[in-house]
């Protein structure tokens, strides 16, 4: 499979086209993939431009068909339109899609194991390392990998963008979701890689979209109509995977990310909470896969996705499902219902919404405007609900909810790729923040931070630290990055040693940790002892983060069982700090 | 990228050299330079320009600037400073970051003003150092330090 990928790629490299056109501008497309839709845009010279695949579409299905020796990505859907695929081929078990929620996870992930009503196979064996996940060929599961998928993906994306451009793309911007750890960031680059293009920049989803907030916010200043006061903008931004919100200050065309916050429920969360509604014995009825169970669960799949998608402009919905094995579904679903089941990811839509408030130290009354992105936010409980929580009538409305991230990062590259456009539409700067703590294993299982949330990159913090056993002459630095107050609860990143410590009583020892983010997003983390001194002392230790390839489920749990408390730090107390 | 570490000070301490007055009480701990990472860059702090300039030299305003001004210059200098901007060059990341750790400072009222109490003890330190220079500015009171007796300098 891969070597496909490899070949497909060479093939667009020797079109040509690069002969002809010798210095083609080699600008950063952006690219938003979506869990359930993918977009692509670039700055044509004059302004953003979408792009559209042959069938006229912005928005692409995000899949991969698998079919013989014959892939094909939902970026030109099969092609002709005689082979277009249905959205029944596509929950035949033979498409691998929702590539978003799955990479970068192990199996004992919550994502992953929902993922399990998906009608392609996800296996967990639930210790820790990356899912299997294979596609129905020919009546045989063959296997794959998240990162492969988006690959073939991107790959066929890319090709389209080359086709419309008339010349080579190695540069591009991405949309990611906020709730990303840097491991799974990794993971989209290797994709990306896979696909012969290079990562410029990983933007969060909402950042994206403050970055055009601030373009026509400067827009209207040229205008005469902007006052060119700060403006106050809060994002919120729910796909199919995830759900993200940020506050963002703009004024002069800076967009500074005040804070942000994510979690991962999004569309797809809505979806099987709906389904299990609708039929109460899914999971009994649907629990191993076979043609019949896959098939069936594919009609209530479309059935109740189409419901949805009706309840945002009616007051009830009628759902009549044949389940091809006798069986029938018919259900009335109504609003207040549909609220109900759905209860627990409103509220953890709020709950991200109210803390990022917290950390960007705002009150409602503080924020000018409240964009709504994503295709969630056309469900009226989550309008009602970010408006009412930003106390706002309106939402704001120069934005298309489905195109606002695509087009942000599609400015991003052209910024990125160092293009200026006369009438100063590309002036822009986004000050970027980190979206979770960072920090290391200490006092315990204790997470300490030292870089904490929402704090403005480049960042450069440190922390001091001391021994716990008396004569410690090592002690172990493992990196974590995430909101849990227990280390254990956050992702782990790396891990690495300081050896030769001088021997002396616990707690007298000071070492330093020191985590640098510079201006790439690149995060280092240096380490060593700074008490005492002198040349019996070892060098400090600089590592680049992440250095975990896989597994990271277990490797805690390893080093916990090798070392027990040996090794362990403690955070030294301020008062004793000089 | 940056490959010797380089002093950046903690957030609310920011650029406030390292005989603060919150020091004097610790006698024992006096002579030992505070913060691990200045040990380190001891050479690069050196380097420096000799007064240590204060949080609002480093966005270029007085001292009595008004929050608008301070958020106004932050994102003046943020375009010409920020990497994305000043690009990969050495140092742009640590300019960048001196930069923001003097916004974050000033534009929090709270921290302003405990910046505020610290940096004119300082002030008065500096101002009595034998330097020619800043003795004479400070005499001359272009700024609003007040004079102190040479009791309250701990470091010099």
């Amino acid at each position: 499979m891969a070597e496909q990928v490899y070949t497909v790629a060479s093939d667009s490299e020797t079109t040509g086209e690069d002969k002809s056109q010798p210095s083609f501008p080699d600008v950063a497309i952006g690219i938003d993939i979506g869990t359930s839709k993918c977009s692509v845009a670039v700055w044509n010279g004059h302004q953003v431009e979408l792009l559209k695949n042959t069938r006229n579409q912005h928005g692409m299905r995000s899949y991969v068909m698998f079919k013989d020796d014959n892939l094909s990505a939902g970026v030109t859907g099969g092609a002709t339109r005689e082979n277009a695929h249905e959205e029944r081929d596509i929950l035949s078990g033979s498409a691998i899609f929702n590539m978003k929620r799955l990479i970068g996870r192990t199996d004992t992930d919550e994502v992953v194991q929902a993922s399990k009503a998906l009608p392609f196979l996800v296996q967990t064996l639930g210790i820790g390392v990356r899912p299997f996940i294979a596609a129905l060929v020919n009546n045989m599961w063959r296997s794959t990998t998240p990162e492969e998928v988006l690959a073939i993906f991107l790959l066929e994306l890319k090709a389209l963008v080359e086709m419309h451009l008339k010349h080579p793309v190695r540069n591009a911007v991405l949309t990611i979701p906020v709730a990303f750890s840097r491991f799974q960031q990794t993971r989209i680059e290797r994709a990306c890689a896979m696909a012969g293009l290079h990562v410029l920049r990983l933007m969060p989803e909402p950042t994206a979209v403050a970055l055009l907030y601030a373009q026509q916010q400067q827009q209207l200043m040229h205008d005469n109509m902007g006052s060119g006061i700060e403006k106050i903008a809060l994002i919120f931004n729910m796909g199919a995977g995830y759900c993200d919100v940020a506050v963002a200050a703009t004024a002069g065309g800076v967009s500074q990310i005040r804070a942000l916050s994510g979690c991962t429920v999004g569309g797809e969360d809505i979806l099987q909470n709906t389904m299990r509604h609708v039929l109460p014995n899914f999971d009994s009825l649907y629990a191993g896969q076979t043609m019949d169970r896959i098939k069936s669960m594919g009609l209530v799949r479309i059935a109740t996705q189409d419901a949805i998608h009706k309840l945002a402009n009616q007051e009830s919905v009628e759902i009549n499902v044949d389940l091809g094995n006798g069986q029938q579904v018919s259900k009335v679903l109504d609003h207040s219902e549909f609220e109900q089941v759905n209860r627990a990811i409103f509220e953890k839509c709020e709950k991200i919404i109210n803390q990022c408030l917290v950390d960007a130290k705002l009150v409602p009354e503080d924020i000018n405007d409240v964009i709504l992105v994503g295709g969630c936010s056309r469900i009226p409980r989550i309008r009602s609900l970010v408006l009412g929580l930003c106390k706002k009538e309106v939402s704001y409305k120069n934005v298309d909810a489905l195109e606002a991230a695509v087009s942000g990062a599609a400015l991003e590259g052209a910024i990125a790729s160092g293009v200026t456009d006369p009438s100063g539409s590309l002036d822009l700067l986004t000050i970027q923040a980190t979206p979770m703590n960072l920090g290391i294993r200490a006092d315990g299982d204790g997470f300490a931070a030292i870089i904490p949330r929402n704090t403005t990159v480049p960042a450069r913090r440190d922390m001091l630290f001391t021994t716990t056993h008396d004569n410690q002459t090592e002690a172990l630095i493992a990196v974590y990055e995430g909101e849990g107050e227990r280390a254990e609860d956050n992702h782990l990143l790396g891990y690495f040693k300081i050896a030769g410590i001088p021997p002396a009583p616990k707690g007298s020892v000071e070492i330093s940790v020191c985590m640098d983010i510079d201006a790439s997003n690149v995060l280092r983390v240096f380490a060593g002892v700074v008490k005492p001194q002198g040349p019996a002392i070892p060098p400090f230790i600089e590592v680049r983060m992440p250095t975990l390839d896989d597994g990271h489920g277990w490797c805690g749990q390893a080093l916990a069982k090798m070392y027990g408390k040996t090794l362990d730090l403690a955070v030294l107390p301020k008062k004793l700090q000089p | 990228m940056i490959s010797a570490p380089l002093r950046v000070p903690a957030p609310n301490a920011a650029a406030v050299p390292f005989c603060s007055a919150s020091l004097s009480s610790s006698a024992p701990r006096h002579r030992h330079k505070p913060k691990p990472s200045t040990i380190r860059c001891a050479a690069a702090a050196a380097a420096a320009a000799p007064p240590a300039p204060t949080l609002y030299d480093v966005l270029g305003l007085r001292a009595g600037a008004t929050v608008r001004e301070i958020k106004a210059a932050y994102r003046r200098l943020a375009r010409e400073r920020h990497p994305d901007v000043a690009g990969a060059a050495p140092g742009a990341a640590a300019e960048f970051v001196r930069l923001h750790d003097a916004y974050a400072t000033l534009s929090d009222p709270d921290s302003r003003a405990r910046y505020d109490r610290v940096a004119v003890a300082v002030a008065v330190a500096v101002a009595q150092r034998p330097c020619a220079y800043t003795r004479w500015a400070a005499a001359t009171g272009s700024g609003r330090r007040p004079r102190r007796t040479w009791e309250t300098d701990q470091c010099w």
